[in-house]
């Protein structure tokens, strides 16, 4: 099987087993629109406010549970299945990108639906083009976002405090992800170029995926 | 002089800064089942990673399938081995087929060939159970179904027996009898030394990191 | 004719009736038009508090005799309630953007309250979800929704707690806001849509039915192991 097959494999059994258990958009997507709700009510502020920061708390939001989605337990190969598939032939690299692929999927399904909540909560006075730039943000975002927290799961695999290890790895690592995002849509606010913003998503996403597959295989080395 | 499958020439592994193998000689030649017995926390398991190649020695060296492991060459021939270890390594969430599905897919073998061997170990109207409603011997009867489909040239089998009716041990035993009967080799490690002498050609015992005929 | 159709006859006749006098009925004097949808709106939440009242109900007696009708009663019964409570939200922030100009008011107790009795119970169905042993399940979800139901009168006396946006009730013991014809178009709807609550927890209880009996011969399907064919492995 060539790569692409492999990773294409791994990433459609990845979203098989997501849609059975369907922690994604049963558990953490709800559990962010709560987050979204709780946020105005525990700072008080007037409605004014509440519109303006609203794209800032989505993508504030979209970090700390786009983690949860990248880090799932589903998504994480017990030590019998990691023998198992390097016996297979396997290519580390390959399952790299898929669970890079099948997080992108769903970091991307969840962003769209936090943002739809977003808007009808905090009712912000976005500008025309709006819906593009955030489009295009998301899809940067998630996919830099799931590739950087599918290294971080790999760095700690087998470890019992995986989940909240790897968060920890992966959220200040994260940040020119949320400042490329976040200052895309502002830069379209202030009416001056978005491309910087867009390029620095561009350029995070592909030295994460050159890191991810190059790495692959002395990650796994290390971690048997 | 038939060349052998497996040379294990004074191989040493520390884990976790502890030696858990010392000066392990193995040799393994085609056709031959050879069991290793000892008590728990021995190095069995350890001496089956070195076999499958997911573990390098620390000292000594090891040759497998041609293969030596102090370099990259072990990677081509990791296919033409076979592993049943401890834990059953099924997807929990998926049927019994999907999991065959996956790996027949990721292993490049033909999937009209799922069917006939799920008629074989017995499971052709249980295969759409999910893993995780399965029982373990079920579920050990699709790792047996997946080296039917995969015909390694060395099967690695930890403990694989244990906890298992007469049907599905009777069914491990087929799986030996085929991969010898092919020239190929089967290393089993159980702490049941009766066990192992009912159906091995050989039977080593570790002990103090090491291994020896047992008479 | 089954139960849950001649259910379903007569609530859909009843929605019928009381569609017709919410359009008869006259238009409030400053919201217009848009005051019709209180119609649906207000039913629908009183049919959620009926709906999460019945888990409750159903919660505990499974908690004292743990069989597992009172299981699938408490869980069909979320099931609607969710449902018919999305419905109001939905119906209140149209209706809000109509006449506040805002589909969200944060200053709203009652919106706000209702939001998070929504997810109180999506987190229930999503508990249930995650466990796949039906004792174990049933367990888990009935301390959730014993405790869960307090979300329920936090909604409705929010309004009466905080001054906000939102309505106070329309039927007070000390008389009503409203003229009769818009309070009879009310009270019809609220019984119609508690008839359409009836006939879907009817057939939601049914599918619920089957499917443990489902489960109960799957879970027979030890026998669907054969023995292996021994003699067929070499050449498989």
């Amino acid at each position: 099987m060539s790569f692409w097959s492999q990773a294409i494999e791994i990433a459609r059994v990845d979203l098989a087993v997501e849609r059975r258990l369907g922690d994604t958009l049963r558990i953490v997507t709800p559990f962010a629109v709560i987050a979204l709700l709780v946020f105005p009510l525990a700072l008080g502020v007037r409605l004014s406010v509440i519109r303006e920061i609203g794209p800032a708390v989505f993508w504030a939001l979209g970090i700390l549970f786009g983690m949860q989605i990248a880090l799932r337990q589903s998504a994480a190969d017990s030590p019998e299945r990691r023998d198992i598939y390097a016996l297979m032939g396997l290519d580390p690299a390959a399952r790299f990108a898929g669970r890079a692929m099948s997080g992108g999927v769903l970091m991307v399904a969840f962003l769209l639906i936090l943002f739809v909540a977003m808007v009808v909560l905090y009712g912000p006075s976005l500008p025309p083009g709006s819906t593009w730039v955030v489009v295009v943000s998301a899809v940067l975002f998630a996919i830099g976002l799931t590739e950087l927290a599918t290294l971080a799961g790999e760095i700690t695999a087998g470890l019992s405090n995986r989940n909240s290890l790897a968060s920890l790895i992966v959220a200040p690592l994260a940040l020119p992800l949320v400042i490329g995002a976040s200052q895309a849509l502002e830069a379209l606010v202030r009416d001056v170029g978005i491309l910087p913003w867009i390029l620095l998503l561009l350029a995070t996403d592909l030295a994460l995926a050159v890191a991810g597959i190059g790495l692959a295989r002395p990650i796994e080395e290390a971690t048997r | 002089m038939v060349d052998p499958l497996v040379v294990l020439d004074g191989v040493g592994v520390s884990l976790g800064g502890k030696p858990v193998l010392r000066d392990v000689d193995l040799t393994v030649t085609p056709g031959e089942t050879v069991g290793i017995s000892g008590p728990n926390g021995s190095g069995k398991t350890t001496i089956v990673r070195v076999l499958a190649t997911l573990i390098k020695p620390d000292q000594g060296g090891a040759v497998v399938l041609g293969a030596d492991l102090d370099s990259s060459d072990f990677y081509a021939i990791r296919r033409m081995i076979g592993l049943i270890g401890h834990v059953p390594a099924l997807i929990p969430e998926l049927s019994l087929r999907e999991n065959l599905s996956h790996y027949a897919r990721l292993g490049g073998i033909d999937e009209d060939r799922i069917d006939p061997v799920l008629d074989v170990v017995g499971l052709d109207s249980a295969s759409d159970r999910r893993a995780s409603a399965s029982s373990f011997g079920m579920k050990r009867r699709v790792e047996v179904a997946h080296l039917l489909l995969a015909r390694p040239r060395i099967v690695l089998l930890d403990e694989a027996t244990s906890g298992l009716d007469t049907e599905a041990r009777e069914l491990i035993d087929a799986l030996i009898d085929r991969t010898t009967a092919a020239d190929g080799a089967v290393v089993m490690v159980s702490h049941d030394a009766e066990a192992l002498a009912s159906v091995c050609s050989r039977v080593l015992r570790i002990g103090g990191g090491r291994l020896e005929p047992v008479t | 004719m089954t139960k849950v159709r001649v259910l379903f006859g007569f609530a859909g006749a009843a929605i019928a009736v009381g569609l017709w006098l919410a359009l008869t009925a006259p238009a409030d004097a400053l919201q217009g038009e848009y005051s019709r949808i209180i119609n649906v709106h207000v039913p629908t939440i009183w049919v959620a508090y009926l709906a999460f009242f019945v888990t409750s109900v159903g919660s505990l007696m499974w908690l004292w005799r743990k069989t597992p009708r009172w299981d699938r009663l408490a869980s069909s019964s979320v099931e609607v309630g969710v449902l018919f409570t999305g419905i109001s939200l939905i119906t209140g922030m149209i209706w809000g953007n109509a006449v506040w100009g805002t589909a969200w008011d944060w200053g709203d107790a009652r919106l706000t309250t209702t939001a998070v009795m929504f997810f109180v119970y999506l987190g229930y169905l999503a508990l249930r979800g995650a466990v796949d042993d039906p004792a174990v399940r049933a367990r888990r979800s009935a301390i959730l929704g014993v405790v869960a139901v307090i979300q329920v009168p936090l909604t409705y006396f929010a309004v009466n707690l905080f001054r906000t946006l939102h309505q106070t009730q329309s039927l007070r013991p000390d008389g009503s806001t409203m003229p009769d014809e818009m309070i009879t178009a009310m009270l019809v709807n609220v019984i119609a849509f508690t008839m359409l609550y009836a006939a879907l927890l009817t057939a939601r209880l049914e599918v619920a039915k089957a499917e443990e009996a489902a489960a109960v011969e799957s879970a027979l399907a030890g026998d669907a192991v054969k023995p292996p064919k021994l003699s067929e492995v070499k050449d498989v």
